[in-house]
């Protein structure tokens, strides 16, 4: 019965993913961001609420409120204030048009069902689906980092990417230790506040956050 | 319970050791840093000859464990071993290392106040205790990690006196060559390691797969064949002995490259049990060519340190004739053969280390007196360095293979035992033999007439550089360590059968055979024929007889001629009374014919420039400058650094743009890559 539910949520998980690849404007990435990780959290929540009513084992949920806490508030509160400092300018984000973009993301989800699909030790068809939901947002999201000029895209693409390994994880393995769970998410911080730190360097150094202009870098 | 070996080894190891750190310890005192360390290694090298002799002797049993220390670290052994093979080359380490710790305290008295003696000294006896880990160990990780020390304290050494460019380019091509030397043995290792689940050296690798056999066969020799200066590896030689300090290049000629030497005999002749007919045809080619190039090379060096690097590998190339004849003959199963060839190289060996030690000692001293290496600028030297000049023309005539001394045994044998492979060889290989004959014999005249120019030149005739005039001879103990050694070339050269014996026992171990059965006579006695099939060798009776005609001869001279009255005068010169030491014969115009003759091989340009004066009959200077080209850097090194170079721009630019972009496509394809992959597998 719950599998039925938490389906459904990596699929919209997934469609939250082809949403940021349509999207248009930084701002609107971040938003997408933290739909896709309330998402995330709403999936930690059921699996958690499912966990305590049938072993009383309150781990999961306590991941649920950490997303919550990191993903959903704190990262996206980070990267709206980066994106207030550096110097805005609209201009085209992307290498190719949208329309494009879309297609050749659901072949990257063709590619990722056929495959998981092939591996033949995973007997739970649930299992499969979510596998396949998930890998296909990892691949995504590093569509995504490919696909944007702006380095706010790369960090999103970036959280995409761990988002679809943490749907993976959590989804095939009922919660990993909480310690993984713990580690992971100060990695995430530490990353995200660099990478915003980084930002602010290449917009004084360049005065744009276009990073194929750290071309000039190279010795 | 520790034997009477590992005693002595663990006091030679603890002498070379305490050696080195008395070096640093003293090292503001520099003739504290300069004698005592030396004293000390001296002694080490003592405990060395006794270690080995017992062994070669052989009181002791076949294979004698000297140091086993396992850590709990997996692969992190160190498992030394001595077998007679090893004792041989730790023969010769010592030989060569007492001499060396005796040439040094007088050679590095002109380091005083320039450099730093204390971490010369260090560095000296650190690549001694890294050249007995190599002979000695018997796990291959702890044979690679002494290998590869051997190489970088060796390239310290070379680059001793750092502050010449020219110095640091010869550290830097040995450096990389080096490197190219171990890649090739890394590989060869881990595929013994993958096939046999062993790390242990002397196990049996002949059940390998063939192609695997061949695998590791040219590995060794590309790996083996850099470090000993196989032509056209060679190119790091002539550049690092004439940067290193004179006692360096006569540890690295006479010793290092023949550590390559023992590579090749302990892995191709001992593990992979010689293999295929055709590896022996290789190892004689290369060993042929390595042996003429070498020598054509080496005659038209003016720079003595360089005539002597190309020289060593002249006689590289002569052990490897021997060493590929050895080969072919084991793996053709005529194990006689192989055996008296093995022999022959490993005297040849021996008695190469001996000469070079004198040769370079002899150098590094000229060098000391004169300040120059150029042949151009010395002369006369006889005169005022007489004791250097008798030990120097000692070391040309064995050099150059001739009887009585000691590096015609080794050569002699060497051409016996092609002339029995002759008897039995197919026709193609009967060709390449023939050819092998004829090379050692061109490269032995070049190597005379090399060493003829090298002493004629700057021993004979007037002094062309007062600093040349004003030489003396060294201090005594340079003196003494060139004589011992020049004694040793004389006797082994009179009494062969007394090296022989001592490497028949190698040669058993190797091979089950022993050439001593074929020997007659005994090594102590008058007559001392060194039988080998028809021929024999007898240099003791050669020397009497030498001695007893020139004897006779003079007598009758004194007899029949009547009285005559000596003077002494100045050289006839057509009344002109003016000769100065400018009228002399040059090196370079000594080899001049030859580089006529072999114009093919050195390619040379020349160049005149004249200042023009008042007349065109009368010139107010003039510069002629011959240069001779190398050949392998041109065509071979240059074109292959100028491809890498391009490769790495091209990728530069196009692979690294800098890209951000490029770098995350570059990640996405491969991931893509994968997945399709596994979804088609």
């Amino acid at each position: 019965m719950i599998e039925n539910y938490l389906h459904l949520l990596s699929i919209t998980i997934l469609i939250t993913a082809f949403m940021l690849v349509a999207n248009k404007r930084v701002n609107e990435y971040i938003k997408t961001f933290q739909l896709q990780s309330l998402l995330l959290a709403i999936i930690a929540g059921i699996l958690g609420v499912h966990h305590v009513s049938q072993t009383g084992d309150w781990e999961i949920l306590l991941v649920a409120v950490i997303t919550v806490a990191v993903k959903v508030v704190y990262i996206p509160y980070l990267l709206r204030t980066t994106v207030r400092k550096v110097e805005y300018k609209v201009e085209k984000d992307f290498f190719w048009n949208i329309p494009i973009s879309i297609l050749i993301c659901c072949g990257l989800v063709l590619l990722s069902y056929f495959t998981i699909t092939n591996i033949e030790d995973i007997s739970d068809r649930f299992v499969k689906i979510f596998l396949i939901n998930s890998t296909a947002v990892v691949l995504i999201g590093l569509f995504f980092m490919i696909s944007r000029k702006k380095a706010i895209g790369q960090i999103i693409g970036f959280l995409v990417i761990e988002n679809g390994l943490f749907t993976a994880a959590i989804l095939s393995t009922n919660g990993m230790p909480m310690i993984v769970e713990l580690g992971i998410f100060f990695d995430l911080l530490t990353a995200v506040l660099i990478m915003g730190i980084l930002v602010f360097r290449i917009n004084e150094s360049f005065e744009s956050i276009d990073i194929d202009k750290l071309k000039n870098l190279r010795g | 319970m520790l034997t009477t070996n590992q005693i002595i080894f663990s006091v030679m190891l603890s002498l070379y050791t305490l050696s080195a750190l008395c070096a640093l310890v003293f090292y503001r005192k520099q003739r504290l840093a300069n004698i005592v360390p030396n004293i000390l290694s001296g002694t080490g090298a003592l405990c060395g000859i006794w270690l080995s002799l017992t062994q070669l002797i052989g009181l002791q049993p076949e294979q004698v464990a000297l140091i086993r220390w396992i850590s709990s670290i997996p692969n992190v052994t160190v498992n030394l071993s001595l077998d007679k093979l090893s004792a041989f080359f730790l023969f010769i380490l010592s030989v060569v290392n007492v001499g060396a710790a005796l040439y040094s305290i007088g050679y590095l008295t002109h380091y005083y106040n320039r450099r730093n003696i204390g971490l010369f000294n260090f560095c000296f006896n650190i690549f001694n205790i890294t050249m007995i880990g190599v002979i000695t160990a018997s796990h291959m990780i702890f044979f690679f990690i002494a290998w590869e020390l051997m190489s970088l304290f060796s390239y310290f050494l070379v680059v001793f006196e750092a502050d010449s460019s020219e110095n640091q380019r010869a550290g830097t091509i040995y450096l990389i060559m080096t490197h190219l030397a171990a890649a090739f043995l890394m590989i060869a290792f881990i595929l013994i390691h993958q096939f046999t689940n062993s790390w242990q050296i002397g196990g049996s690798l002949q059940d390998l797969p063939p192609l695997i056999k061949n695998l590791l066969f040219a590995c060794f020799l590309i790996g083996f064949g850099t470090k000993a200066g196989i032509i056209p590896l060679h190119i790091w030689l002539p550049y690092a002995h004439p940067a290193a300090p004179s006692n360096v290049s006569a540890l690295m000629s006479g010793v290092m490259i023949k550590i390559a030497i023992y590579g090749m005999i302990r892995f191709i002749m001992e593990a992979l049990g010689s293999g295929f007919q055709w590896w022996g045809m290789v190892i004689l080619i290369i060993g042929i060519i390595t042996t003429v190039l070498g020598a054509a090379y080496s005659f038209m060096e003016n720079n003595i340190k360089r005539l002597l690097a190309y020289c060593s590998i002249e006689n590289i190339g002569i052990i490897l004739t021997g060493f590929g004849a050895a080969c072919w003959s084991y793996a053709a199963n005529y194990p006689v053969l192989g055996a008296l060839a093995l022999l022959a190289c490993l005297i040849h060996i021996f008695n190469h280390a001996i000469i070079k030690g004198i040769l370079f000692f002899g150098a590094g001293a000229i060098y000391n007196a004169t300040h120059t290496k150029d042949m151009e600028s010395l002369g006369g030297l006889v005169k005022s360095m007489p004791f250097l000049g008798v030990f120097m023309l000692v070391a040309s005539l064995a050099i150059a293979a001739i009887p009585p001394l000691n590096g015609f045994v080794g050569e002699w044998l060497i051409y016996q035992s092609l002339f029995a492979s002759l008897e039995v060889a197919p026709l193609g290989l009967k060709v390449v033999i023939m050819l092998a004959v004829a090379g050692l014999a061109i490269g032995s005249a070049l190597a005379a007439a090399s060493f003829i120019k090298m002493f004629g030149i700057s021993f004979l005739g007037l002094p062309r550089s007062t600093r040349a005039k004003e030489a003396k001879d060294p201090s005594f103990t340079i003196i003494l360590s060139m004589g011992l050694f020049a004694l040793l070339s004389l006797g082994v050269g009179i009494f062969p059968g007394v090296l022989v014996r001592l490497l028949d026992g190698v040669v058993y171990n190797l091979s089950g055979i022993t050439i001593s059965g074929e020997l007659q006579g005994d090594s102590f006695l008058l007559y001392y024929p060194l039988t080998i099939g028809k021929n024999s060798l007898a240099p003791l009776a050669v020397l009497i007889g030498g001695c007893f005609i020139t004897g006779m001869v003079f007598l009758a001279v004194k007899l029949l001629g009547g009285s005559t009255r000596q003077r002494k005068y100045i050289t006839w010169d057509c009344g002109f009374t003016g000769l100065t030491s400018r009228m002399q014969y040059t090196a370079t115009g000594f080899s001049k014919p030859l580089r006529i003759i072999f114009r093919i091989i050195y390619r040379p340009s020349r160049e005149l420039k004249v200042e023009e004066g008042v007349s065109p009959y009368f010139h107010k200077a003039m510069k002629y400058v011959v240069t001779t080209q190398p050949v392998f850097e041109q065509f071979l090194y240059r074109p292959l650094v100028k491809g890498l170079v391009d490769f790495a721009k091209v990728v530069k630019m196009k692979v690294q743009t800098g890209s951000v972009h490029t770098y995350l496509v570059y990640i996405f394809v491969t991931i893509l890559i994968l997945f399709v992959y596994f979804a088609a597998s």
